[in-house]
């Protein structure tokens, strides 16, 4: 019973290859196939979408390579088998094996090479980075939200501010468990682990609202949990420092007058001659 | 002719492995010491554990089908999703690789039985029991910390419940039980070798053999290290991995990508190594670079599973290990390129006949070249940092452990099958599998790496609409459900051909290694004469001197050419 015969077998495999194929097409626009992060906003990350791009068509070239070899190897066919020693198999076989070693130097040549050294994978070097002018910002992870604390004591939650064109210095702590810090255009992802600090670089240069999921499973509000970076203009950036701080000191003193006004009205309703001395 | 008396007592009954004490047969299956038994109960558990893994897996496609989905809330989804990472890992891909090697080492090494028959005895029932542990855990509290349950998550203040303590102990029973096999069966390859049998003769899957279950007896402990620390923080208030008082989180990533590494490569090395088998039998010729091939192996799996820290790009750790874990994954490309070019020549340069062991082979081949090369790109910290956590990470990884674990698996077990039965695979049913459970596998991952490139991360219960990743995740969705009937499909044809295959002769491919000597299935004792091997190809050697010894007995005795 051969319920699929060869040219089936053949028109199967072309067919799921060539859906898989237009599915791909159809679903990806040009831009997001071969460009990693579109919408990158920090020097680093163009630098991680050239990486991205050559190591992808060196991944794809070598995908197709291999299975149009093996394609090629187990198409059923009548053929005359060469005996062992002859055709130069030994060469060949030396050659592909050179191949092989010349692609592995090429990728780490790539990858080890500046361009690729130097986008913010949490060491302290940064293209561009000046070690005095940076604003450091603590990210503190928590189930399920980011709290940020700037420098002057300032701190908010839910969506970090930043100047444009402004190196900054994250450093990610968690008060709980680990969770994924996640902005693709600006930072790539990082953990942030309890008892650890990782510190990550970015630079923004242009304004805008960035954001991203966070990616390390932290439970059950994971999936809401977002890191959300917001990049304004330096006078702005000033001006919301200024308009946190006054926020955070109304907040304070409304808490402040609060108790007071209990106390005091504690202090009316027990007179303090009916209070018995606690031995 | 018939001189023989009608029972023959065997031929040396003092070697016999298991006894001869009459007992029901689920009692025989249940105690036996032989090789052949124990392999054959992980085997089929394997299978068993892969229908549920899929089973689990088509939930939480199911669930992800579409944005915003409310068929499963958040907590019954991270446990589907605990348990199907411990299945598909721990009950599926490792028992099958260790079943196999189980199964056929002794009988290609031509020994009588393993070197110590109790320790793998135990062995399976430690794996048993931490199957059923698992399962189990259904009926009061699943696990539901995640994949690799990092702690503090998986620490009893966040997870108090019962969930994680069922992880730990079944995942620790399962590696417990596979490290005893893994000893039993390396003091087997090293002591049991038939006379003659050099290293430099044992065939390619003893050499994967020794070179895994060394791999296991280093990993192993490791996991289980850090296992009792994880235990000892939930139950005993201990501190391993609470960062602030002297603990540290991340020794538990370091411990446990150790192990889920070196797991992988154990897999990748495992598969490959039945692969060279297959394509050696089917293409019946002794492969060329059978030296590159042994070499590439161990390669494999020394530096892979050195490479642990690739799954870390993105943790607190100093970049020296990054660059080194990207150094390490980046070599790995010379040994699977070595490995993939080998076999693919073999076939090529020959006139094969088309079956499905060597079918699913080229089919784990193709798979796993996609896999391996989105892992090469995962492992670089520039793409990792971008890449890593998202489904194109999870993508690569399952077009690589299911090109190898499911596609190898089935090439493997239905390579030995008429071995292991005494009867044939059918090879409609076996086509048809193979055709629905690859594009299964395309249609369902190919999209996945579309998702993750858009950014979709892992291991989260929705997506929302506004991510722009619903086609994606319909078609991976779509895709997983054909995987799923394919692997049903497959597996049922395991079932089937057992009682309805074509009975088997001893040696239906004209296989070289000396398991195809033994009858099919073979004896309890496996071996009633042991051969004397002087090549790397035994059973090529005794099929020639029988060839000879008719050649003489045809000819007239006085033309008999002395023999050299």
């Amino acid at each position: 019973m051969a319920v699929l015969s060869r040219p089936g077998k053949i028109l199967t495999l072309c067919s799921t290859i060539a859906s898989a194929a237009v599915a791909m097409a159809f679903f990806t626009t040009p831009a997001s196939a071969l460009s990693l992060n579109p919408d990158a906003a920090s020097p680093g990350i163009e630098k991680i979408n050239t990486f991205h791009l050559i190591i992808f068509v060196v991944g794809v070239i070598a995908i197709v390579f291999v299975n149009l070899a093996i394609l090629r190897a187990a198409r059923p066919r009548h053929r005359h088998v060469h005996s062992e020693g002859t055709g130069g198999g030994r060469q060949m076989r030396v050659g592909l094996g050179l191949g092989v070693v010349a692609l592995a130097l090429f990728v780490t040549a790539t990858v080890f090479s500046s361009q690729a050294r130097e986008v913010p994978v949490g060491s302290s070097d940064v293209a561009g980075l000046n070690a005095d002018d940076r604003l450091e910002i603590k990210v503190t992870g928590q189930q399920w939200l980011w709290r940020y604390d700037y420098p002057n004591t300032a701190f908010s939650y839910h969506q970090l501010v930043v100047p444009v064109d402004t190196t900054v210095a994250l450093d990610l702590v968690s008060a709980d468990v680990v969770h994924g810090w996640n902005v693709p255009s600006l930072t790539g992802k990082a953990q942030a682990v309890p008892g650890k600090t990782n510190r990550i670089f970015f630079r923004a240069d242009r304004e805008g609202v960035f954001s991203g999921r966070a990616s390390v499973l932290s439970g059950q509000g994971y999936d809401a949990m977002e890191s959300e970076v917001k990049v304004v203009s330096t006078a702005e950036y000033e001006a919301f420092i200024k308009q946190l701080k006054a926020d955070i000191q109304e907040a304070q003193d409304s808490v402040v007058a609060t108790q007071e006004r209990e106390l005091r009205e504690a202090a009316e309703e027990t007179p303090t001659g009916e209070v018995e001395p606690q031995p | 002719m018939s001189s023989f008396p009608r029972t023959m007592p065997p031929t040396r009954p003092e070697i016999v492995t298991g006894d001869a004490v009459d007992r029901p047969g689920w009692a025989r299956l249940a105690t036996s010491p032989d090789h052949k038994v124990i392999s054959l109960i992980l085997i089929s558990a394997a299978f068993g554990s892969a229908f549920l893994a899929a089973l689990e897996l088509v939930l939480v496609r199911m669930q992800l089908a579409v944005p915003e989905n409310l068929f499963l809330s958040a907590v019954t989804f991270d446990r589907l999703l605990s348990v199907y990472g411990a299945t598909a890992i721990f009950l599926f891909i490792l028992p099958l690789c260790i079943g196999l090697l189980y199964y056929v080492t002794p009988l290609q090494i031509g020994s009588r039985g393993t070197a110590l028959p109790r320790l793998g005895q135990t062995g399976l029932w430690l794996f048993i029991l931490g199957g059923f542990l698992l399962y189990a855990s259904f009926l009061f509290t699943p696990p539901e910390a995640g994949i690799n349950p990092f702690p503090p998550l998986s620490q009893h203040i966040f997870t108090p419940n019962n969930g994680v303590d069922v992880w730990i102990a079944s995942t620790g029973l399962v590696t417990l039980g596979i490290l005893l096999l893994a000893i039993d069966l390396l003091v087997t390859v090293r002591n049991m070798r038939a006379p003659g049998m050099a290293w430099r003769r044992a065939p390619i899957f003893v050499w994967t053999a020794a070179i895994v279950c060394w791999q296991i007896v280093i990993i192993a402990p490791i996991f289980l290290a850090a296992l009792t620390m994880l235990m000892i923080d939930r139950q005993l208030d201990g501190g391993f991995f609470t960062g602030g008082v002297g603990g540290a989180p991340l020794l538990w990533q370091h411990l446990s990508y150790i192990f889920f590494t070196g797991a992988y490569m154990a897999v990748a090395v495992t598969m490959l190594g039945a692969i060279s088998e297959i394509v050696q039998t089917f293409t019946r010729r002794q492969l060329p670079g059978r030296g590159v091939i042994i070499s590439s192996l161990a390669a494999i799996a020394v530096i892979g599973t050195l490479a642990w820290t690739q799954n870390m790009i993105t943790a607190p750790i100093p970049v020296g290990f990054k660059y080194y874990a990207m150094l390490l994954s980046i070599a790995l490309i010379v040994p699977f390129g070595l490995i993939f070019y080998n076999l693919v020549s073999a076939v090529s340069n020959s006139d094969f006949h088309m079956r499905g062991p060597l079918r699913f082979a080229m089919g784990a081949l193709s798979l796993a070249s996609v896999g391996l090369a989105v892992e090469v790109s995962q492992s670089t910290i520039a793409v990792g940092s971008q890449l890593q956590q998202t489904y194109d990470a999870w993508a690569a990884t399952h077009f690589a452990l299911i090109g190898f674990g499911l596609f190898g698996g089935f090439a493997a077990v239905s390579y030995w099958y008429p071995k292991m039965t005494g009867r044939m695979l059918d090879e409609d049913r076996s086509r048809i599998s193979f055709w629905v459970m690859f594009a299964g596998t395309l249609i369902a991952l190919v999209p996945l790496l579309g998702a993750g490139v858009e950014g979709q991360v892992t291991d989260s219960y929705r997506f929302f609409a506004s991510d722009n990743l619903s086609r994606f995740n319909l078609l991976a969705s779509f895709g997983t459900l054909i995987l799923f009937i394919g692997l049903i499909l497959a597996v049922g044809n395991l079932i089937r051909s057992r009682s309805e295959g074509a009975a088997s002769t001893p040696d239906p491919w004209r296989g070289s290694s000396l398991e195809w000597l033994t009858l099919s299935p073979p004896e309890p004792h496996n071996f009633d004469v042991l051969p004397d091997v002087r090549s790397t190809q035994p059973m090529q050697d005794i099929r020639d001197s029988l060839v000879r010894r008719e050649v003489e007995e045809a000819a007239p005795a006085g033309e008999r050419q002395p023999v050299a």
